[in-house]
């Protein structure tokens, strides 16, 4: 992969990417594409780096070695806000919201990256509440007081209001029932298919990234050990023992 | 944001600015202009305006700031001095108080927001502050030890009166301003930010908040509008020293800001207002056998409050006067 080549449609490189914390090295030389409106999964059992490497990506650890070029640019090391505005958003593993404001509100806070009228950005999250199917009748009520999978809704519709051209969801079917995991996922397809938008999903749970994207890369203890699609991921013997072990002679 | 656009979102608050500013104006003829009580109305009312300008730092961006008094002693010491000493109108000293204050903000906030300091450390750091500059000006070269007096001068060019009702309405007027001020960053983008910072900085950098830079604005907002009352505190006194630099009062703006409802322009204003008159009444009638009854009313306040309604008087009045959930709520039609 020489950098000298067009980035074509890739719209997100991460070249080498090196994360220390003290002795432990957290990611160790990952290198990958994302093309432009694509959903790529980011699997590996827990402590793999996928979270650390998200922070890396989204400007909240600066990576001792490596490149971040995003939309052909380097931001490598830039402060969150300022990745944010270039047009990365992200959800949270733990849901993280605003308990004290209205579901609206939260989401007017996303919406007025790109404005500085309330009153255009107010217009924008309903859009984006809209998108992701939030019921009207609750936009009104205080992040204390909705539901998990509200709660996913508000932080993904939050994220998209700030009108990202790269979404990153870090385990964001994390505690959800199957059903819900499975809405949530319709839910992603239509935003990714309505927006166009470009998505790196992590997951340790394997079911719900496989059948939500095409191409996926597996970490394991820092490293990336597969690349490719779901099945052939899936068969992979590295992968085979990175989450179960093993296999004995 | 659009001005007009503004204006027809807050419409009906601008009409209870007017109305509180009418209602407060009207006061001092119901009191037949007795002057103790029109004294005791004026500092509760500056009180009010320190606890909606503390709304700004403490309730919208959520920093525990205890250092008040840090602001508007400053302010005021700057205001006073000018005029001792040069002859410069406060109405002039008044906007350089101002800005003495907001630049004190400036040179504490940019370190404190760079490295993150929040929460518990950032409420002692601000509580430090005044420690620290009352010991500064309580220098020789400063201000020394003694008390200083501001002239006997009268009229509106030293803002200062032989009766009190002058300076009780240009309080007024000022408290009308500091609400407007209030109103309009609640509805503004910087409120939005400030309440995002407020519930999660983390998420807030995610959304693209330069956190240091709003942290920074409300602070210096706050600072400015504490250093430019800073001269009329000193006219209710009639004196300055270091001692102006008051801790124990500084702390008092922060916890009157809690019980009145973080975020609530109404609920700080009422908290600030009757918490310093009830305060300061019973001082004045009780003071003597039973000192520190205030405090003591305050603290027990603080308490029934944080157990039975933590959003403080804004979260009682919403609870049993109106049915509304949320404190921002939107008029969506």
């Amino acid at each position: 992969m020489s950098l000298g080549m067009s980035l074509g449609n890739i719209i997100l490189r991460v070249d080498g990417v090196v994360k220390r914390f003290g002795g432990i090295t957290a990611v160790n030389k990952v290198s990958f594409d994302v093309e432009g409106g694509r959903i790529l999964g980011l699997i590996g059992p827990n402590g793999a780096g996928k979270t650390t490497l998200f922070n890396c990506i989204t400007g909240v650890y600066r990576p001792e070695e490596g490149k971040i070029i995003f939309q052909g640019k380097d931001i490598t090391g830039l402060q969150p806000h300022v990745v944010a505005k270039k047009g990365i958003a992200r959800t949270w593993q733990k849901v993280r919201p605003f308990k004290n404001m209205s579901v609206l509100d939260a989401v007017v806070v996303g919406a007025l990256l790109r404005t500085n009228s309330v009153v255009q950005a107010k217009k924008r999250a309903v859009e984006a509440l809209k998108l992701v199917g939030f019921p009207e009748e609750k936009y009104e009520m205080l992040g204390k007081d909705i539901t998990l999978m509200e709660h996913k809704m508000v932080d993904l519709a939050r994220a998209i209001s700030t009108e990202p051209k790269l979404l990153l969801l870090d385990e964001v079917a994390a505690g959800l029932r199957p059903h819900e995991m499975e809405s949530l996922a319709n839910i992603l397809r239509k935003v990714n298919k309505e927006k166009g938008l470009t998505m790196i999903v992590v997951e340790h749970v394997m079911r719900f990234v496989m059948n939500l994207s095409e191409r996926i890369i597996v970490m394991h203890e820092g490293r990336k050990i597969a690349e490719g699609a779901p099945k052939e991921v899936a068969n992979d013997p590295d992968v085979i023992e990175a989450y179960l072990g093993t296999k004995p002679l | 944001m659009a001005f007009g656009e503004w204006m027809s979102e807050s419409k009906k608050y601008i009409i209870g600015i007017l109305v509180v500013g009418a209602v407060l104006a009207i006061i001092p003829f119901a009191t037949s202009f007795d002057q103790y009580t029109i004294l005791l109305l004026a500092t509760a009312l500056i009180y009010g305006i320190f606890v909606v300008a503390w709304n700004i730092i403490g309730g919208y961006a959520g920093q525990l700031d205890l250092g008040a008094f840090a602001y508007i002693a400053l302010g005021g010491i700057v205001a006073s001095q000018l005029m001792i000493v040069y002859g410069i109108t406060p109405w002039i000293g008044m906007f350089l108080g101002a800005a003495a204050s907001a630049g004190l903000a400036i040179i504490i906030g940019i370190p404190t927001f760079r490295f993150g300091i929040r929460e518990v450390w950032y409420a002692l750091l601000s509580a430090a502050l005044v420690v620290i500059m009352n010991n500064i000006f309580h220098m020789p070269q400063v201000l020394g030890s003694l008390d200083h007096y501001l002239p006997s001068v009268s009229g509106w060019f030293y803002l200062e009166f032989p009766t009190y009702e002058n300076i009780y309405w240009f309080v007024t007027v000022a408290l009308m301003f500091v609400m407007l001020i209030n109103l309009m960053i609640s509805h503004s983008k910087v409120g939005y930010y400030l309440r995002a910072i407020r519930e999660d900085e983390l998420v807030a950098e995610a959304l693209g908040i330069d956190v240091r830079k709003y942290k920074l604005v409300a602070l210096a907002t706050y600072a400015s509008i504490l250093g430019f009352m800073g001269y009329v505190y000193v006219v209710l006194q009639g004196t300055f020293s270091y001692h102006t630099f008051n801790a124990p009062e500084s702390i008092g703006i922060a916890i009157m800001g809690i019980i009145g409802g973080l975020g609530s322009i109404a609920g700080t204003l009422v908290s600030g207002f009757s918490l310093k008159l009830i305060g300061d009444y019973l001082r004045g009638s009780l003071g003597a056998t039973i000192p520190g009854l205030n405090l003591l009313i305050y603290g027990l306040l603080l308490v029934i409050i944080g157990i039975f309604e933590p959003d403080g008087f804004a979260g009682i009045y919403r609870k049993y006067f109106h049915k509304e959930k949320s404190a921002s709520k939107v008029s969506k039609k």
